[in-house]
């Protein structure tokens, strides 16, 4: 796919684990038990879902003591999250708390950093000062390290574990330095997703996430088990993240808006966009229910699996009057007879109920086969009186937006 | 850099990396369609086959596959300017390494996959710079200049599709960008039923750091002679068009440029959702879609959100006068492939019956040892060395006594009252690992010492500890000091050659073994194989792996079968004339344990 976040828990084990540290954080999900800590110490309570300006939006607790912890996490859990990072309370001044962010651009590794850290970091933007990394401007001879009072080495080894374990984007906020020693209080890592491969770890057991301060915690890189997941998925789009997975063929689905009047069952990357669009200039982006769109030609079994999904979501909507959009553009090599074939199939599953709601459907597409295509589908929707429009790529993409919308007008 | 004045001009090679039939086939459709005279398609880089077949209009054609573009034949090699990189996104960045390395006269290429690492394809961004070839991808369908190039799956699969694309008018003058495939080709689409014609048009892929950036096809599309116009779509996330914003105001990028940024939608969301492309999301203020669309209408492009506001501009383009070429199409439609494909013989137009290469009654003229290794390597002969000795082979294995196990059977169901082609065939079958089966397993030998370079006495040593015979040593009755004649007259043949690399191995192989036992001598089957594989080597030019070739396919085998069949049809018809009748062991035959 593309960047996805890290749980900031998998991150600090691997970073400090890269750096020679030791980490003692603990990751708990709603449900499981946590483990019984120190009763001297106090601690920090996140929600470890990638969630943005954390502290500002009230999803940290601080200082903690051992028996309050329970209580802490049902408070999160109550706003609606359910994967936590539990650590030890560092006491520190707000003057020691430093920013650093390296990002993976064209030019070389990009980094971003500011004496003057924390949560208020865009209030002191004239702080904020950036260098590139590449092969021919060397680290810079510990630059960002005097000025930040950071251990001499450390801009190379963030370089480092950036390229070991493909990290496209690392924010530390803040970093703060006792003793000579590195504490990354917030740390945010995006990883490139589509080098799981050249990273995997074993998956991990549920029973070490919970171990406290486990060396092995950090080896082995990360998998897809690591990386958050931002908010809660309803099934169907659950559903289609497992099948797009196992699948060759790439498929996603979001749901926009449960109670949506206007449905799209797309294909293509850039086609999908552009329909979306074509609803959204048309005044009618709110009544968008979902986005998504197959591509890659997917085969009869994944279109009908990716359809009865997205047809799901369709029934689920409260409105009164529901279309659906089947549309892509003039497909490269995604064979139509055959994606038409698994659309039809899923859509025959659904009929009675659609036809109940008065479901109109309106295509366009074309590619290989599109005449067999089409025609399977123009003839299906017209049996079963559900014809809005079927057309070829005579007709603009765009259009079939616009003759959508001025059914649902009429 | 991307330069389609030099692209037109050039006569291309192209090799495929890892094998997609349909986009390949798609290739070599939009080359017949153009009038090319071949396929531009000269090897395939992939595993388990040695050719695939393709059409070139109606007729078919080989391509062939090879496992590593390190073995490519230097001809072939030596021509390669551009590669097509289908393999999986895993393979990606060694497989396009080695292509450019490996391809002096490379001037590009494209990449299909999806899923490439960032990191992966900034290194294939710096590398490209360095050895000056361009590269279009990843997750792109490829590149397409207008009659004459189509790099991927741009424009379509089927014909059909390449047909309604009107891809085929030397002279289009618009050029067509798009991060997006299919929107590439929707494009095209629109563009042609605008009634305008493409000049050339490419995909840089929707990955956050495509190969070829905007800037660089906008550049070529700038120098390009035939280019008058330039189309857009591009998507929000990114910054690339800030810097195109940048090249226009600064008078680079002259031509007019018409761009539709899409992903207005998104706007909408707090947290957006990730669209369909990796770099669809726009995460800071400048990569939406409408800021784009702003810097880019700054800089005097007719830049919209709108794809519907973008139609009418297209439209407006002013077109020439468009004349498209009548189209074979026919020729590319409802082809059937041939249930086999075959080099020995045929059916020539005159008439008469082709062997190849060769009117059959002119070839009756050869001598038959020509005749035959000709006919069993699937191409002429070219040296006497190998008639005379085959010719010699096939006279000297032609019958050794009726107590071999071949021949005894092939007596005894003569004598069970069987016809011609089962008492032949019953002892043919009898040809195996130990009967008149060695010659092949002794050139495979051969083969291996020399290769892999190991001394004769290891090389027994090797075999003797895994309790292996060598294949080829040996002789119930022949012993060192009562040599075989036949094993001498064989290796005469050899006395020209100058290495007999071959030859000098298995003597050496026969020096250790007699050295054990005085009958461990090279035998005929041996000496057969060790002077073929020098001949074949040192007259025939065969290379280490054609040779390695035959072995597999059993070629060393092929002169016994053919000679001793000889032998046993006469003991069969022999059985037949003498007619003794049903053959039978008396008890006396058999011992019971």
């Amino acid at each position: 796919m593309a960047r996805v976040k890290l749980t900031e828990h998998k991150a600090k084990s691997l970073f400090y684990d890269f750096l020679g540290y030791s980490y003692s954080g603990v990751s708990v999900k709603t449900g499981e038990k946590i483990p019984v800590l120190s009763s001297k110490k106090t601690y920090v309570v996140k929600v470890d879902q990638g969630v943005k300006k954390r502290m500002k939006q009230g999803l940290v607790k601080l200082e903690i003591r051992n028996e309050k912890l329970e209580m802490a996490m049902k408070d999160l859990e109550k706003k609606g999250y359910e994967h936590f990072i539990i650590e030890e309370m560092l006491p520190h001044e707000s003057d020691e708390e430093k920013y650093i962010a390296i990002e993976r651009t064209r030019e070389g590794m990009t980094v971003t950093y500011s004496k003057k850290g924390g949560i208020d970091i865009e209030e002191h933007r004239d702080e904020v000062k950036q260098i590139i990394l590449n092969d021919r401007l060397e680290m810079r001879n510990g630059k960002v390290e005097r000025e930040l009072s950071l251990p001499m080495g450390f801009i190379s080894k963030l370089r480092e574990f950036c390229d070991k374990y493909y990290v496209s984007f690392l924010e530390i906020n803040p970093i703060v330095v006792q003793n000579g020693k590195i504490h990354l209080l917030d740390l945010a890592v995006e990883v490139d997703s589509t080098a799981q491969f050249f990273v995997a770890s074993p998956k991990t057991s549920s029973s070490i996430r919970g171990g406290l301060a486990r060396r092995s915690l950090g080896e082995g890189g990360w998998n897809e088990d690591d990386i958050v997941s931002e908010k809660h998925k309803s099934p169907e789009e659950m559903s289609v993240a497992i099948l797009n997975k196992k699948s060759q063929a790439a498929l996603s689905l979001t749901l926009l808006n449960p109670n949506g009047t206007i449905w799209v069952l797309l294909s293509g990357g850039g086609a999908s966009i552009t329909l979306a669009d074509e609803v959204h200039n048309l005044g009618f982006g709110k009544e968008l229910g979902n986005y998504g769109e197959y591509s890659g030609n997917p085969n009869a079994e994944e279109t009908y699996l990716y359809t009865c999904e997205v047809s799901a979501l369709l029934l689920k909507s409260n409105k009164r009057r529901l279309i659906l959009i089947i549309g892509g553009g003039v497909a490269n090599f995604t064979d139509i007879r055959i994606t038409f074939k698994g659309i039809i199939k899923a859509l025959e599953k659904f009929k009675n109920k659609m036809k109940k709601r008065n479901i109109k459907i309106f295509v366009r597409r074309g590619g290989p086969h599109e005449k067999e295509g089409l025609e399977a589908m123009e003839e299906w929707l017209k049996q079963n009186k559900m014809y809005g429009l079927v057309s070829g790529p005579n007709l603009p993409l765009n259009e079939i937006v616009r003759s959508a919308l001025k059914e649902l007008k009429s | 850099m991307l330069n389609i004045n030099i692209l037109r001009k050039t006569k291309h090679s192209v090799i495929a990396l890892g094998s997609h039939i349909p986009i390949l086939q798609s290739m070599l459709d939009f080359e017949y369609l153009a009038s090319h005279d071949e396929p531009s398609l000269k090897a395939i880089i992939a595993t388990g086959r040695k050719y695939v077949r393709m059409f070139f209009g109606k007729k078919e054609v080989l391509i062939p596959v090879y496992e590593s573009v390190l073995q490519v034949p230097p001809e072939i090699k030596n021509q390669i300017t551009l590669f097509i990189n289908l393999s999986s996104a895993r393979r990606v960045l060694s497989s396009t390494v080695d292509t450019i390395d490996g391809f002096q006269k490379l001037m590009g290429g494209t990449i299909f996959a999806e899923n490439v690492p960032e990191k992966h394809s900034i290194e294939l961004y710096h590398y490209a710079q360095k050895k000056d070839v361009f590269i279009v991808g990843p997750a792109s369908v490829g590149l397409l200049i207008t009659n004459k190039l189509k790099l991927g799956a741009i424009g379509g699969t089927q014909a059909q599709q390449l047909v309604d694309s009107k891809v085929f008018i030397p002279h289009g003058n618009v050029a067509v960008f798009s991060s997006s495939g299919g929107m590439t080709n929707e494009l095209i689409r629109l563009t042609s039923q605008a009634g305008k014609r493409v000049s050339f048009s490419l995909s840089f892929g929707g990955d956050r750091f495509p190969i070829c950036i905007p800037v660089e096809a906008f550049l070529a599309a700038e120098k390009d002679t035939e280019t008058t116009h330039i189309i857009y779509f591009g998507e929000l996330g990114g910054y690339d068009e800030y810097e195109l914003a940048y090249l226009i105001k600064n008078k680079k990028i002259k031509k007019p440029v018409l761009a539709y940024i899409a992903g207005a939608i998104s706007d909408m969301f707090e947290t957006p959702p990730q669209f369909g492309h990796a770099k669809a999301m726009a995460s800071r203020g400048q990569e939406t879609a409408q800021a784009k669309a702003r810097a880019l209408r700054n800089a005097g492009v007719q830049a919209t959100n709108s794809f519907t506001e973008f139609l009418a501009l297209v439209k407006r383009i002013p077109s020439k006068k468009i004349i498209d070429p009548v189209l074979k199409h026919e020729d590319v439609e409802n082809r059937h492939q041939a249930l086999f494909i075959n080099s020995i013989s045929h059916d020539d137009e005159d008439g008469s019956v082709k062997i190849i290469g060769e009117n059959l009654l002119k070839l009756t003229e050869q001598p038959l040892g020509f005749i035959v290794v000709s006919m069993l390597l699937g191409r002429k002969v070219k040296s006497k060395e190998l008639s005379q000795v085959a010719e010699f082979i096939l006279k000297l294995l032609v019958d050794h006594g009726p107590y071999v196990s071949g021949a005894i059977n092939t007596m005894i169901a003569a004598r069970a009252g069987k016809d011609l082609v089962s008492s032949l065939a019953s002892g043919l079958l009898t040809i195996g690992p130990r009967f008149g089966g060695a010659i092949n397993q002794a050139a495979r030998h051969w083969f291996e010492g020399v290769k892999t370079a190991v001394e004769p006495y290891v090389f027994v040593e090797n075999l003797a500890k895994s309790r292996n015979r060598i294949s080829g040593i040996g002789h119930r009755k022949y012993r060192i000091d009562y040599p075989d004649p036949r094993v001498k007259a064989i290796l005469s043949f050899t006395s020209k050659l100058k290495n007999k690399k071959y030859t000098t191995f298995a003597l050496g192989v026969e020096k250790v073994t007699t050295a054990k036992k005085g009958n461990l001598i090279l035998n005929v089957d041996g000496a057969i194989a060790a002077v073929l594989l020098d001949i074949l080597s040192e007259k025939e030019k065969l290379t280490s792996q054609e040779l390695e070739e035959l072995i597999e396919i059993e070629f060393f085998n092929a002169l016994f079968v053919l000679s001793r069949s000889v032998g046993f049809t006469a003991h069969y018809l022999d059985q037949r004339r003498l007619d003794e009748g049903l053959f039978r062991l008396t008890p006396e035959d058999i011992t019971y344990v």
